[in-house]
């Protein structure tokens, strides 16, 4: 059996997570739901599927051997490759900041610039902010509510 | 999302069910739902994913049933494009997910849970409403284990090699809340860990505090966790250092999880252009620790590396402390302040209150009557209008309140709807917009504390939101018009302590436009950083420094006073005014802000010989003496003119010299890394010396774990000594004898060391003085205290006070400058502003007062003060409200107190300040004779309130 | 005590705690009896001995502060 969360295999395989969410709910990636946000498949039925997709062997092999949960690490691009809109020149700097994340460093770093004069954009890509920290219980070491 | 209540309607009809990843799978969602109760913005959320017509094209249940139509199926994702000066990344961490290692069973065994899944398990808002069961047969687990390392310190099926910092000290957290959550003697909590980190501040005595309340800790790495009997509960095979191997039963585990970078991390690395470190952090360097390798791109939190909640916070703070010098000449060129129309003065008018009784859609009439309430409402004294809206706090009602103002004369407004704590600041605004002061309101919560919580009773609900409304009624009736004071802010700071920590502050601070003065004891800047060579990282320290002396001495906005002493401070934030003495010349400054960074100092050992002989040395002695030289040795093989030292045969080190003993019982989070440093750096230049680390737990936290693991490779030897067995040292002629036992092979090992180096703690500078003039706290040890050791690492519980560097607790070069940098933005926060506006809700005197000073103690913010004053004058400092309503007593005094000063006579009562006051009360709890109260909670109004209550 | 007795209760709840509890029971919809009547303080320090003794004085059945 090989178990897996869709996040992983996703970013494993190069595809998007929807992209994986779909083949397991049309029924192409025979998948079952097991624990949290898992699913777990036959070996096999999986590396049938891969052979379908055209997915090259030695990553099915990565991923049948359990080391993929880590992804891999983004190859480093060219700077001078990106596109990237002309950069605007400007005489004076912008008195704005984006702070990408909503976790407690990003939410402290947005409050101290918005407190000292700047506009802030703060980037969330999920529903609240609050981050790793609104899970936690309490914290050491005081036993403090986390909340 | 303007239109959402968060009534929380969309999701109870909502038929989707899915893993709720907030409690980790634990339990369920809706596919429309809130992150959590308390979540910001409290906005309900479609999952696109999950939702039943986003995936299939059919339901729409929710859009029925929302009462405010918030719901916008047509709503398409957008690109919008922002231009910033600067950008901060904060994406955080990936929680390491276990399931690839099948020795522990995590997703097959219901009883092994993540330390995030036990996380959410004892939580209160957590999926068991925080009572602890166990997964598989939903018992009260008694006995509970804890797997230490799981996807750190290891390269077997992750790739994460350093430690994560944070997982000790959660699971001894971890153990010692859940004690609290189960009863019974039979309760036993074992933590399976390789070596104890707990290197931060007041860690060590949370740990040995731990111990004493019965927490096993087992120095193991299990190696299979089989499932119990009868499929619940697990089994755990483990081999101690002894080598003996045990297997023992478990009613569940807990997997000790890691910090890991996630794949969308490292995606948005990848957006941005900059470079990630081998474990796929940011990278950074230790002199500047939130750059990133692009310009105007800057890093923090678990991105960078692993770390706990504070120094995430410190480094945020650093984060923007960097941003805003990048932009300061931009600052306030794209923010804005509203301002509003002067307010009527309302004195002498009689209270005409106007009730405003929220429907909230159904989520208040379903269960109370709220047409009762407001035909109640009606009859209630002073009472002049009433109204009941679909939404009170709907844009139209805000402009009906303000119509409905003016109409009627109404001078209080009485909202009963939902929370004051979501809700008072937009009626506040409204009334201010109607020119009404705008605490003349006030609210009944007739949502989440009635209508929300006793459902299934409508008429007990529908009469206590008259009880409600007739308590917010009475409590109105009492209130006057609240001041909120404004102080001039003198845009200055003061840095204590001229180290690395206190010259990256100042230059921060400055370089963001404000004066700033460094004060420095001795009669150079430097500090410590003056003995180190190399940061942990390899960077050289002598070049960074000199650079930053030459900034620091030449920059327009900085003075520095060496030689100079703090003698007396008076004032609080924003206005603080001091007399230093300078090279024995008294000045007298004054600031808005100061940066305590005092520093701290290598600890002179009393043990092991030291002081006997020139072969036993210390960290830093050893640098300067031997290291130089092994480095300079091997550099320049061909050079060997100046006294040539022989490269030693034997270098042993014995750490926690002086840390984590019973007089100064605190790690001192260096000295692990500094040894590891200097081993391997002895080993690079030297193979043949034997080196030996002689420790009790290695503490190479975070990504210095690397550190220990190229030490060991290069073959260092580490033998770990219990603390009632140190090591044993003798004075030879020709070699120091050392003799420890080695826990492994348990026999004990001589070894004949050229030189021993003890690893001595950090000691806190003198801080006494400082903590006197300035009020503010240390810790037993001498630690300069923060104001919360989580979210305010840089505070100091004096407002208008920061600190940082190890004069907080001891720290590496990059911590102190985050650290330092922190205490620059925090300082920038209250420089920034030309003045100050200070809450409404704060303490003030009464003529009653008669200087009794009981409250003077009882402050926890020392904003009380007792001072003679001319009778005379009393008027002066309270408010006009509260005068009004003491008009006839104040009246008597005034001529009480002009006879007295006809005889020159004073009397005494305290005195409070405003800026350094929050509201809290204490005193005005402890005062036997309603001589100090708080606005916007006076005995009127809160009496008025209870004797409504129970009317 | 006979099963009608609906006890008068007055709570005094700290504005950062217990009163944020109470509304988060309301978010979370937790039911409990509706016999307490709340007063917000801004902090459970600041209830004066006076305000709980004429709580009882004037009829309450019990007085809870909670901080």
């Amino acid at each position: 059996m090989l178990i897996f969360n869709v996040g992983a295999l996703a970013n494993q395989l190069g595809v998007h997570r929807n992209t994986v969410t779909n083949w397991i709910k049309s029924g192409k990636l025979a998948a079952e739901t097991t624990a949290a946000k898992k699913y777990a498949i036959e070996k096999d039925i999986f590396r049938r599927f891969c052979i379908g997709e055209h997915i090259p062997d030695e990553i099915v092999e990565k991923i049948l051997t359990g080391a993929f949960e880590k992804p891999t690490a983004p190859k480093p691009r060219n700077l001078h490759n990106i596109p990237q809109r002309e950069p605007i020149m400007r005489k004076k700097n912008l008195g704005s900041v984006m702070v990408v994340g909503g976790g407690i460093a990003g939410i402290q770093s947005t409050l101290d610039l918005a407190d000292s004069g700047y506009y802030v954009y703060l980037i969330e890509k999920s529903p609240g902010i609050g981050g790793a920290m609104a899970q936690l219980d309490k914290t050491f070491p005081t036993n403090d509510c986390a909340m | 999302m303007e239109k959402c209540i968060a009534c929380g309607l969309c999701a109870e009809k909502c038929p989707k069910k899915v893993d709720d990843e907030f409690n980790m799978g634990i339990s369920k969602r809706k596919a429309v739902y809130i992150k959590y109760g308390q979540a910001v913005p409290l906005k309900y959320a479609i999952d696109p994913e999950q939702c039943i017509y986003l995936t299939r094209g059919k339901c729409r249940a929710c859009e029925k049933f929302c009462p405010t139509g918030a719901i916008n199926f047509e709503d398409k994702e957008e690109i919008v494009t922002i231009d910033v000066g600067s950008v901060i990344l904060a994406p955080g961490f990936k929680p390491f997910d276990p399931s690839v290692y099948d020795v522990y069973g995590y997703g097959k065994i219901e009883d092994v849970v993540t330390s995030l899944d036990y996380e959410r398990l004892l939580s209160a808002s957590g999926p068991n409403m925080g009572h602890l069961i166990r997964p598989s047969d939903h018992q009260e687990p008694k006995k509970i284990a804890w797997l230490q390392c799981v996807g750190s310190r290891n390269n077997n099926r992750c790739d994460n090699t350093y430690c994560s910092s944070v997982c000790c000290m959660y699971a001894i957290k971890q153990a010692l809340v859940t004690a609290e959550h189960l009863s019974g003697d039979d309760i036993s909590q074992t933590i399976f860990f390789m070596d104890l980190r707990s290197h931060g501040k007041d860690f060590e005595g949370y740990y040995e505090n731990a111990k004493t309340k019965g927490v096993n800790f087992v120095r193991a790495r299990p190696h299979t966790i089989d499932p119990g009997p009868e499929g619940v509960g697990v089994s755990i095979r483990f081999t101690t250092e002894t080598g003996e191997t045990f297997e023992e039963l478990f009613d569940m585990a807990v997997l000790s999880i890691g910090l890991e970078a996630s794949g969308d991390s490292m995606a948005l690395a990848d957006t941005f252009g900059i470079e990630l470190d081998m474990h796929h952090f940011a990278k950074t360097g230790s002199f500047e620790p939130v750059n990133s390798s692009r310009t105007g791109v800057f890093v923090t939190g678990a991105f960078q590396a692993p770390k706990a909640i504070p120094r995430s916070v410190a480094q945020a703070s650093a984060a923007a402390s960097s941003a805003a010098t990048l932009l300061a000449d931009a600052r306030g060129s794209m923010t804005r302040n509203k301002e509003w129309p002067e307010p009527r003065d309302i004195r002498g008018e009689t209270p005409a209150i106007g009730v405003f009784v929220c429907s909230c859609g159904i989520n208040i009439s379903n269960v109370v009557d709220v047409e009762a309430v407001a035909k109640y409402a009606a009859t209630l004294p002073n009472v002049v209008h009433v109204e009941n809206n679909l939404f009170t706090c709907s844009a139209d009602t805000q402009e009906l309140i303000a119509e409905k103002i003016k109409e009627h004369g109404l001078n209080r407004i009485v909202i009963a709807a939902c929370t004051p704590r979501t809700h008072e600041p937009l009626f506040q605004e409204t009334l201010k917009d109607a020119k009404l002061n705008g605490f003349m309101v006030e609210m009944a919560n007739i949502r989440n504390q009635n209508a929300w919580v006793h459902q299934r009773e409508p008429e007990k609900a529908t009469q206590k939101a008259k009880d409600q409304v007739r308590m917010a009624v009475a409590k109105i009736t009492y209130s006057s018009p609240l001041n909120q004071e404004t102080l001039n802010v003198t845009p200055k700071a003061l840095v204590v302590g001229g180290g690395i920590a206190g010259m990256t502050s100042a230059l921060a601070i400055a370089d963001q436009g404000f004066e700033t003065l460094i004060m420095e004891k001795n009669n150079t800047l430097g500090g410590n950083a003056l003995a180190l060579k190399m940061s942990f990282r390899g960077e050289i320290v002598k070049p960074m420094l000199d650079g930053l002396i030459e900034k620091v001495s030449t920059h327009p906005k900085i003075s520095v006073a060496t030689e100079a002493t703090l003698k007396y401070v008076s004032g609080s934030v924003g206005n603080f005014k001091s007399e230093i003495s300078i090279n024995g010349t008294l000045k007298q400054i004054q600031y808005g802000v100061a940066v305590m960074a005092i520093g701290g100092r290598e600890g002179v050992p009393t043990e092991y010989h030291y002081g006997e002989d020139r072969r036993v040395m210390t960290h830093l002695e050893f640098d300067a003496q031997v290291m130089e030289s092994i480095v300079a040795e091997s550099e320049k093989a061909a050079a060997p003119d100046k006294g040539k030292m022989e490269n030693p045969q034997s270098v042993v080190f014995i750490q926690c010299v002086g840390s984590r003993e019973p007089e100064r019982p605190y790690c001192s989070r260096i000295c692990c890394v500094h040894s590891v440093k200097t081993a391997i750096q002895i080993k690079e230049k030297s193979p043949e010396t034997q080196v030996f680390i002689l420790n009790r737990d290695i503490r190479t936290y975070g990504v210095w774990e690397d550190y220990y693991q190229k030490a060991r490779e290069l073959g260092v030897i580490f033998i770990r000594y219990e603390v009632e067995r140190k090591p044993v040292v003798n004075l030879e002629e020709n070699h120091i004898a050392v003799k420890v036992t080695d826990p492994i092979l348990q026999l004990p090992l001589d070894i004949e060391a050229d030189y021993l180096v003890l690893a001595s703690g950090v000691i806190p500078n003198q801080s006494r003085d400082l903590v006197e003039v300035f009020k503010c706290s240390a810790s037993a040890e001498g630690f300069l205290n923060e104001a919360h050791p989580k979210l305010r690492p840089v505070d100091m519980s004096v407002d208008g006070l920061f600190v940082a560097g190890m004069c907080n607790y001891p720290k590496p070069i990059d911590e102190a400058i985050e650290q330092a940098k922190a205490a620059a933005s925090r300082a920038c926060v209250v420089l920034s502003k030309e003045t100050m506006k200070l809450d409404a809700v704060k303490s003030f005197v009464t003529d009653k007062c008669d200087g009794c000073a009981l409250c003077v103690d009882v402050c926890p913010y020392n904003a009380i003060s007792l001072e003679t004053v001319d009778s005379s004058l009393d008027l002066e400092s309270a408010s006009y409200a509260e005068t009004e309503k003491c008009k006839d007593s104040v009246v008597a005094t005034t001529l009480n107190g002009e006879s007295h000063n006809l005889n020159g006579s004073f009397h005494r009562r305290i005195v409070t300040d405003s800026a350094l006051c929050k509201g809290c009360g204490i005193c005005f709890a402890t005062c036997p004779k309603e001589g100090i109260m708080v606005h916007g909670f006076t005995m009127n109004e809160l009496k008025a309130q209870v004797t409504a209550a129970i009317a | 005590m006979n099963d009608q007795f609906e006890p008068i209760i007055v709570g005094f709840l700290c504005n950062w705690c217990a009163y944020a509890g109470g509304d988060l029971a309301g978010v979370s919809r937790l039911q409990y009896p509706p016999n307490m009547r709340a007063v917000r303080v801004m902090c459970s320090g600041m209830v004066h001995p006076n305000l709980v003794a004429d709580a009882f004085h004037q009829g309450a059945d019990g007085v809870i502060v909670m901080g």
